[in-house]
């Protein structure tokens, strides 16, 4: 049993929690900052032989040093192969891969994501970016992991603009559509771990992080949030976690700066 | 030997971009033309529909300069660095005037030049249904995307995207000859898909190099020279992006361009410093080693981390 930590941070947990969602030898699409960070923990915990995939078309990436980018040259050098958007969204698209990260600026209790804007699609108030490849992620992957932060703003009873479609409205709504991809798996957010459930599609608290409880995640979620009858704490991260998070992955603090 | 096609920005960008023009710039990331994009700034280019698959920085100078009115991409933004405010004050406010864009998955967006490319209507896709991008569309109307169930009997509805065949495209890429036979490698992005599809294609170049280098390693090839109408040399010409081979993303220039960006003052500033304020590239890269210095410059430089040779003997 390794020993827990008791000093991190909500992204350190989230990483951590990413991590732990990806099982050895899977195919994985990885894009920057937490997502990208989670998978490499991974790959040198429990999961050393992930292929790591990224959207530019490297696939197998071995890079020596944390890429900052999608598109970080770092990433060519000893990968298995490099091509472009066709090789690398191309086999997400054919249903190929296992795990895919998302994220957006809203998400509903069915995982329907907004990466549009706030306000009307013709009159935004707010625009952000847009799809990228979260849509083809989402259609392709056979199941995804979604990362949030956990304001009411942003979990939502409806998004403005579905970017992303998660569950839809919910029971065989996205099955019907004939997706290669399964859908979310999981929501690891700034607060807790949230999962779907298996009939209903609707999200549900899993476990909350140390720190935060049942009423503060509800209290930050704008519908009424279901709670897993075996609510319990999310398990923290180990010591050994922290360590490669801090010391080998962002020694210079680039991604974990802001807590 | 035949035609060099070998000319300067100016005379490319004069010679082959117009106003009103659709105009695709390829890449993803890395290896954009900046070189190009600036020319284009400077001649004041207008009405401008600028389609690539993921767009940055590049798109958000072309847009607050005001050459744009039109975009059909999946992403304007900038990853990690951030948003890009120009994008955002055109969108939300109407700065320097309203533009429209129609909005896509980065897949679809590839597909669409794929399907250009090969000279096909259309693409059907996986991606795309039941996201909102299905019923909300800009001048495309009805024809932006379309859903249709398999002819082939699977049951299973499909998202059709048009061929996208721009007017005009530019891109960057390591190496070309003088008539345009053109040579990338790393992170090809859109590239050589949206590139194919156009119906003429500008690139510029870190180098030059004969027919027989290029006739050395085919496979390198991405583009035949037949789809090339300009040839530009352009050393540093994708800075502050990534060349794999020639030089590394410049990251605190870009983090620089999105804090100036933010204000309307301060990108103006960016602007009359890095682009009106320069007359070319060459004037650029000495404006920055004036203020950078050179050691920051070549601190840029690629490390030596050649391929092995492969054997094309027969």
């Amino acid at each position: 049993m390794s020993e827990y930590s008791n000093n991190f941070t909500l992204q350190e947990i989230m990483a951590v929690a990413a991590a732990r969602e990806i099982r050895d030898f899977e195919k994985v699409i990885i894009g920057t900052g937490l997502p990208l960070l989670g998978s490499m923990l991974a790959m040198r915990t429990h999961a050393p032989n992930i292929i790591a995939i990224y959207e530019s078309g490297t696939i197998e990436a071995r890079p020596v040093k944390t890429p900052f980018s999608v598109a970080d040259s770092c990433l060519i050098p000893g990968a298995a192969m490099q091509g472009g958007l066709i090789e690398g969204l191309g086999i997400v698209h054919a249903g190929e891969l296992d795990v895919g990260f998302l994220g957006g600026a809203q998400i509903d209790r069915f995982g329907n994501l907004n990466a549009h804007v706030i306000g009307d699609y013709y009159h935004p108030e707010v625009r952000f970016a847009g799809s990228g490849g979260s849509n083809d992620i989402g259609a392709g992957c056979k199941r995804t992991i979604i990362m949030m932060l956990h304001q009411k703003r942003r979990f939502k009873e409806t998004v403005d603009f579905v970017t992303t479609p998660g569950y839809l409205t919910g029971g065989k709504h996205r099955e019907k559509l004939g997706f290669p991809g399964s859908g979310p798996a999981v929501v690891v957010s700034t607060l807790g771990i949230l999962r779907f459930h298996p009939d209903s599609k609707e999200m549900y608290l899993e476990s909350y992080h140390p720190g935060t409880d049942v009423e503060t995640v509800r209290a930050n979620t704008g519908w009424d949030l279901k709670i897993s009858n075996d609510i319990r704490e999310t398990e923290p991260p180990t010591v050994e976690e922290i360590r490669i998070l801090r010391e080998e992955l962002d020694p210079t603090g680039v991604f974990l700066k802001k807590n | 030997m035949r035609r060099s096609k070998v000319m300067s920005a100016k005379e490319a960008v004069s010679q082959y971009i117009q106003d009103g023009m659709t105009v695709l710039v390829g890449g993803f990331f890395h290896a954009i033309s900046y070189t190009i994009t600036h020319e284009i700034i400077r001649q004041r280019k207008k009405n401008l529909t600028i389609c690539q698959s993921s767009f940055n920085e590049h798109a958000d100078q072309l847009i607050g300069a005001g050459c744009v009115d039109r975009i059909i991409s999946s992403y304007v933004w900038m990853e990690v660095f951030g948003p890009l405010y120009c994008f955002r004050r055109a969108m939300e406010k109407g700065i320097p005037h309203r533009i429209a864009m129609e909005d896509y998955s980065n897949f679809a967006m590839t597909a669409r030049f794929l399907a250009g490319a090969l000279g096909i209507p259309y693409m059907p896709l996986n991606s795309l249904k039941g996201s909102d991008m299905m019923n909300h569309a800009q001048w495309m109307g009805d024809k932006k995307v379309i859903l249709q169930e398999d002819p082939f009997g699977s049951g299973i509805s499909h998202a059709l995207v048009p061929a996208l065949k721009p007017e005009v495209g530019y891109f960057h890429a390591q190496r070309a000859d003088e008539e345009g036979n053109v040579q990338m490698w790393g992170i090809l992005g859109d590239a050589p898909w949206s590139v194919r599809a156009c119906n003429q294609v500008i690139v510029s170049v870190e180098e030059i190099v004969s027919r027989d280098v290029i006739g050395r390693d085919p496979n390198r090839t991405i583009l035949p020279a037949y789809k090339v109408a300009a040839v530009v040399k352009e050393p540093f010409g994708a800075h502050p992006k990534n060349t794999q081979g020639y030089y590394d993303v410049d990251r605190d220039f870009i983090f620089t361009y999105i804090g100036m960006a933010k204000n309307e003052n301060t990108w103006k500033e960016y602007m009359d410093e890095w682009v009106y304020g320069v007359s070319d590239r060459s004037e650029y890269i000495e404006k920055y080693i004036r203020k950078y210095g050179y050691r920051k410059f070549a601190s840029l430089k690629a490390k030596e981390m050649p391929s092995g040779c492969i054997n094309y003997g027969y």
